[in-house]
């Protein structure tokens, strides 16, 4: 009698070692997917950084008298290098998208220039950096996402509880638009 | 959540048919090797049947670890370099982020048909194939759709098995095609001493020879149809935008005229049908394209 009882004491317990580990895991697992889709989300703003001086330079061949569009987009891009915070990040980055964006509206009264062949690549490399961008903070929402819905549904809630993990708040919106920012004509 | 759980029990659905499918191509392989070595010598059946594990282990082995070269291979896809198509470059690599997998290898078919297609064995080892076609027709969204839906099969593992299918029943129909020729040739010079066993060979390379492209067409059939409606849903959710893949569908089905020179083995692969045969009519391994827009269009 008391064996079958110990027997299934050990038995529970395991159970409950068992249970407790895959949550652990698995809530470790969707917290570190957030950290890495937000390095993702870094790693293609940091591109479209590296795209502007070089955007700049072929540009600049073409339209010189364009100051105020060049100065404004230096200067977006060092203040997004300055930023150091992610909120900080994520609004210099918008700055710097609207710059750029209008550095295309320039190129668009200089028919030469949109017919170079550099030109072109570039206008490929930013709308496909665009892009990604828009796929990286998707993917960092969804991580989020079913990061908060393992922690508040139970049994997850009692797992975050134990281990002390809180909801994390999602704060980068996707405009729709951001996808087109660039349009590419040729 | 119910989206992601759905994933997690493709990716366990199609390793368990992966590896059920090792067992058949297994057994299949010690049993013939058992009926050679009975038609040869029933002292010698049991070095028959060693050899013929050894040899399905191999093959099994290898085309885990090689089969998406030779399938590549046999579909004249070359590697794409960055400089050439950024454009495609930049699809896949969102698509991939998109998906919360690594960036697949690149390739294209040089072709003036639309299509598409995924291979490897996991996420970490996948390729994606292009048509020069596609390229040459389809904006971002469109091509981001098709990607989108090939990426889905490298997430889900559709790839591993698809791959497998294609490389070790393509291998049967090799296998009893051979088996053909050599009981044509074998039969006039040796049949001295063993008329009987000759019979039975004979026999048994017949039915081989009808009953693999069976079995080859059944496997194709049962994996393909409901795999591709999931990946262009799956798909689709990656884009976060159905009408580019609907758009895509609509632009093949007015393009794709004739057959691109690729094996049937393989074609089950394709984002879309790429030949069409008298058996392919019959029993077609993908849904008709009206259907898979129209799906798209009521998301």
């Amino acid at each position: 009698m008391i064996s079958i009882l110990m027997g299934i004491l050990i038995a529970v317990a395991v159970i409950i070692v068992a249970v407790f580990v895959y949550f652990y895991n698995s809530i470790v697992v969707l917290g570190n997917r957030i950290d890495n889709a937000w390095s993702q989300i870094d790693v293609q703003l940091k591109k479209r950084a590296d795209l502007v001086p070089n955007l700049v330079e072929t540009v600049k061949g073409y339209a010189k008298h364009e100051k105020t569009v060049f100065a404004a987009v230096t200067e977006a891009r060092s203040e997004w290098m300055k930023a150091t915070t992610p909120a900080d990040k994520a609004k210099a980055g918008n700055v710097l998208a609207g710059a750029l964006k209008s550095v295309f509206a320039v190129a668009e009264n200089y028919p030469e220039l949109k017919a170079s062949e550099n030109f072109k690549v570039l206008q490929e490399e930013l709308s496909g950096i665009e892009n990604k961008i828009a796929y990286s903070r998707q993917f960092y929402n969804d991580a989020i996402l079913s990061y908060n819905n393992t922690i508040t549904t139970i049994p997850g809630i009692w797992f975050a509880g134990i281990m002390g993990k809180t909801e994390k708040k999602i704060y980068l919106e996707i405009k729709p638009v951001e996808r087109e920012v660039v349009k590419v004509s040729f | 959540m119910a989206e992601r759980l759905s994933f997690y029990d493709e990716i366990g659905r199609n390793k368990r048919n992966s590896i059920l499918l090792f067992f058949v191509v297994f057994a299949l392989t010690v049993f013939l090797g058992y009926v050679i070595g009975m038609v040869y010598d029933p002292s010698l059946s049991l070095l028959f049947v060693v050899v013929a594990a050894v040899l399905a282990i191999l093959q099994i082995v290898n085309s885990y670890y090689n089969g998406d070269k030779i399938v590549l291979l046999s579909t004249g896809a070359r590697e794409a370099p960055y400089e050439k198509y950024r454009f495609l470059h930049n699809c896949v690599e969102g698509m991939a982020i998109a998906a919360g997998v690594p960036k697949p290898k690149i390739y294209v078919i040089e072709s003036k048909e639309m299509n598409a297609f995924a291979t490897g064995r996991d996420p970490n080892h996948s390729s994606i194939a292009v048509t020069t076609g596609l390229l040459d027709n389809l904006n971002r969204q469109e091509l981001e759709g098709v990607i989108g839906h090939e990426m889905s099969h490298v997430k889900n593992y559709d790839i591993r098995f698809a791959l497998l299918v294609a490389v070790l029943v393509g291998l049967i129909a090799i296998v009893s095609n051979i088996f053909m020729r050599s009981m044509w040739f074998g039969g006039g010079r040796s049949d001295r001493d063993r008329g009987n066993g000759g019979a039975i060979l004979i026999i048994v390379g017949v039915v081989l020879a009808i009953v693999a492209p069976i079995i080859v067409r059944l496997v194709q059939l049962a994996i393909s149809r409901q795999r591709e409606f999931l990946a262009d849903a799956s798909g689709a959710e990656l884009t976060r935008y159905p009408p580019g893949l609907a758009a895509a569908l609509e632009k093949i089905s007015k393009i794709n005229k004739s057959d691109m020179p690729v094996s049937e083995a393989v074609s089950h692969l394709f984002f879309v049908d790429p030949v069409h045969t008298f058996i392919d009519k019959l029993t077609s391994t993908h849904p008709p394209i009206q259907e898979r827009i129209k799906r798209l269009k009521a998301m």
